[in-house]
């Protein structure tokens, strides 16, 4: 069913805003267009106002899903490459069927591969969605500049340093995949493309290559890393942006030197306009700009090690592309409830909520800290499939799987393979998990992963003008259709 | 005039959603004869609205044939602004109604010639051959619209300077922050609302106790604009209990005893009515 003037009212609904909050409001849509309209614009200037409206029963309208790390899914592998053909066809499939899990955007992984295959790979991910399917958003290279003693599931043959910077990164993902965003993309269609990159800061030459990663429009994720708590601090001044599957492959806390993890409660005091790190293993210091600010700040005069160390200013630290956001309070306050102002922004981190990669407790413990940097991932490999059985299962070079319900093995051992999760499961895993409502939920697996990809103006969000990609769930958080670019494509069957 | 008094401003919304409902539904609008309504913004017509709206869902009430004017907006307030009367409008009442987005007219207080976008808003009401019920609320000075006290009871659409009473009232929609709310803004007159052929008017609260009194226990009174209602031969104040706090138990008494003898005569009409041996439309109460 259509709309005679090609516009749909969504009323008596909850709609979740990017604050975490539910509130009961219409939601006007174009569906020729496929977007969100701004209601109020449409009735006064456009003098339109929906032909068609969709009585929601007092469920929840909320923007699409977004996983933005899934290996796989109903049997096909993003990182199992056959012939460009299949591969498309194995995209396009999953696309079409991930729907039912409520996810509207993904962002497909590659995980370690031997080099070569790299830039064939990436470069069949460039964004794609069917008018009826989720839209594939780009890809994530998750390796292979990670650490060995981190690597996961990750083939240790094909780990590498990163020992020329960023060349070496032009030399594995293929030169073409990493030129700056609008080359990138080439046929503009309307959807946001995204490049992702997970590596360990602390692997040789990596540190070099990621700001310039970061210049070109790459974001750059900190995983499979054992970096100290200086490096990847660093890191994150550098524009690394997100932690990759929080927990799992890296060090454990500690709370002498709390690394990766400790990032989710960075501490305005240490955060603040002193270089962080003298030990890095990559030449790092000579990448800052080295000019002095107009005054330097008394703290800062007083903590300087050494006079080299006094020619970095907060601007230095601040790359020309994040030009400093906020400047350190030099000294104490008064005002109840506020936190001195970062130096830098945390990270946001993936968090795979299935609760067995991430007990409940830590799932928790990680929000408390840090409730704007969630975000909600799958981690799920090939045989995530909603419909299927337990079981043994093939995996790829002659290796196998055993799902035992959201448990996955690598046949004959103990160790963890990734995920059977869907994401609308994490998103009522989570609600229970931390005690938050489902809206403050469901922004952990739309608001946030849309702002960490820099794509929040037109995926995980109902702001005018975004994509009329929708998840309705019912008030228990489960999934009850599924509409992408303003057509409903998959309805619960009762 | 009548006084209708209501438990609360809930039920004071519902009589008056019914009363326009059936007024409505008994005029049986056309596209080419439209009901031509009068609308107000404020906190006394949400509940009328919240009443109409669920009238609405019912299917017992259409805006289809409904032709709106509102009363009063800012000038200089972007329109999309949360404290401007197009988005209160938009947010309360006619994005839940089913009225086509051409048959709302309110007054533009970003128009280039302010003037002269009063002068049509007067000649559109008059096109449509002018307006058949103007809802109103009152202001604690016991202005109609933005009438305030001192306003001509002559008066037509124009520019208005906003009390400092209004200024200081409206405050809390601006963050408590005197200098973020507007001066001025358009209206239409007193002489406006009068003309239409009927007025409703709601006041709930103790806060308006004053001003109800003023307006129908005094005199005619520019410093009370709403008194001006004395001269209408078709209005209708629905009230609650607070709300009649200022007034004299005799005031009280008589128009409780007119809502009695109204419902008995619109009892027999109907009689009669049904009985075929009425033929044209009445309209009016007693007087």
């Amino acid at each position: 069913m259509t709309s005679a003037n090609g516009l749909i009212c969504f009323t008596n609904c909850l709609l979740p805003q990017e604050d975490g909050s539910l509130v009961e409001k219409d939601l006007w849509i174009d569906e020729q267009r496929g977007i969100i309209l701004d209601s109020q614009k449409t009735f006064y200037v456009n003098k339109e106002r929906p032909a068609r409206i969709i009585d929601l029963g007092g469920n929840i309208l909320s923007p699409g899903l977004i996983d933005m790390q899934i290996n796989g899914a109903y049997g096909f592998d993003f990182s199992v490459y056959e012939n460009d053909e299949a591969y498309q066809r194995g995209v396009q499939m999953v696309a079409e069927r991930i729907v039912e899990t409520g996810v509207t955007s993904l962002l497909p992984t590659v995980i370690t591969q031997e080099k070569s295959i790299y830039p064939k790979l990436l470069g069949l991910l460039k964004p794609f969605s069917t008018p009826t399917s989720a839209t594939f958003l780009g890809w994530h290279a998750e390796g292979p500049f990670i650490e060995l003693t981190k690597r996961g599931a990750h083939a240790p043959a094909y780990l590498l340093p990163a020992t020329d910077g960023f060349k070496a990164f032009e030399e594995v993902y293929g030169a073409v995949n990493l030129t700056e965003g609008e080359d990138w993309i080439m046929s503009r269609d309307s959807n946001p493309a995204v490049r992702m990159i997970t590596a360990a800061p602390e692997v040789p030459g990596v540190m070099n290559a990621l700001e310039e990663s970061v210049k070109r429009g790459i974001i750059f994720s900190i995983g499979h890393s054992v970096a100290s708590t200086d490096v990847a601090t660093s890191a994150i001044q550098h524009g690394a942006r997100l932690i990759t599957h929080l927990f799992n492959a890296m060090p454990q806390l500690h709370h002498r030197d709390p690394s990766i993890i400790g990032l989710l409660g960075a501490s305005p005091h240490l955060a603040s306009p002193i270089p962080i790190s003298v030990h890095l293993p990559c030449n790092l210091l000579e990448m800052l700009p080295l000019e002095l600010p107009g005054v330097a700040s008394p703290v800062f005069e007083l903590s300087s090690p050494s006079p080299n160390r006094k020619e970095l200013s907060w601007s230095g630290i601040n790359t020309p592309k994040t030009p400093s956001k906020h400047q350190s309070r030099p000294s104490l306050h008064l005002e109840k409830g506020q936190i001195a102002d970062m130096s830098f922004e945390r990270p946001f981190y993936g968090i795979i909520v299935d609760g067995i990669h991430c007990h409940p407790n830590s799932v928790r413990l990680a929000y408390s800290s840090h409730p704007d940097g969630c975000i909600l991932i799958t981690d799920a490999m090939k045989i995530l499939d909603p419909h299927l059985k337990d079981g043994v299962h093939e995996w790829r070079d002659g290796k196998r799987f055993i799902k035992e319900g959201e448990r996955l093995y690598l046949e004959g051992t103990t160790t963890l393979a990734g995920s059977v999760v869907t994401l609308d499961k994490c998103v009522r895993n989570f609600s229970m998990f931390t005690g938050c409502s489902l809206g403050e939920a469901i922004k952990c697996a739309t608001y946030n992963p849309a702002k960490c990809l820099g794509i929040e103006n037109k995926k995980g969000t109902l702001r005018p003008q975004a994509h009329a990609d929708f998840t309705v769930f019912d008030r228990q958080g489960v999934v009850l259709a599924t509409w992408v670019r303003g057509k409903e494509v998959w309805t619960r069957s009762i | 005039m009548r006084l209708i008094i209501r438990e609360d401003p809930t039920t004071v919304g519902d009589y008056i959603a019914n009363y326009i409902c059936k007024r409505i539904n008994e005029f049986e609008p056309t596209p080419q004869r439209p009901f031509v309504l009068g609308l107000p913004t404020g906190s006394s017509p949400i509940p009328t609205y919240k009443s109409l709206i669920a009238l609405v869902k019912e299917k017992k009430l259409s805006f289809k044939n409904v032709v709106t004017f509102n009363m009063d907006e800012y000038v200089g307030l972007p329109r999309d602004h949360p404290e401007s009367y197009h988005t209160f409008m938009f947010r309360e009442f006619f994005s839940h109604i089913d009225i086509p987005p051409s048959q709302v007219n309110i007054l533009d207080g970003n128009a280039e010639d302010l003037i002269s976008e009063c002068k049509t808003y007067e000649n559109r009401i008059k096109e449509y051959g002018g307006i058949e019920l103007f809802l109103g609320g009152i202001g604690e000075d016991g202005h109609i619209a933005f009438n305030e006290p001192g306003s001509s009871l002559a008066s037509r659409t124009r520019i208005k300077t906003l009390a400092y009473d209004t200024i200081l009232a409206n405050a809390r929609f601006f963050n408590n922050d005197i200098s973020a709310v507007p001066r001025m803004a358009l209206t239409v007159g007193v002489a406006t609302v009068l003309d239409s052929r009927e007025v409703v008017v709601v006041v709930t609260g103790q806060r308006k106790a004053l001003a109800l009194s003023k307006a129908i226990e005094d005199g005619v009174n520019h410093l009370w604009t709403l008194s001006a209602l004395q001269l209408h031969p078709w209005a209708l104040i629905v009230v609650d209990e607070d709300a009649t706090a200022e007034l004299h138990v005799k005031t009280v008494k008589y128009f409780k005893s007119i809502e009695r003898v109204q419902d008995e005569v619109e009892r027999t009409q109907a009689l009669l009515k049904a009985r075929g041996k009425i033929a044209e439309k009445q309209v009016g109460s007693l007087e």
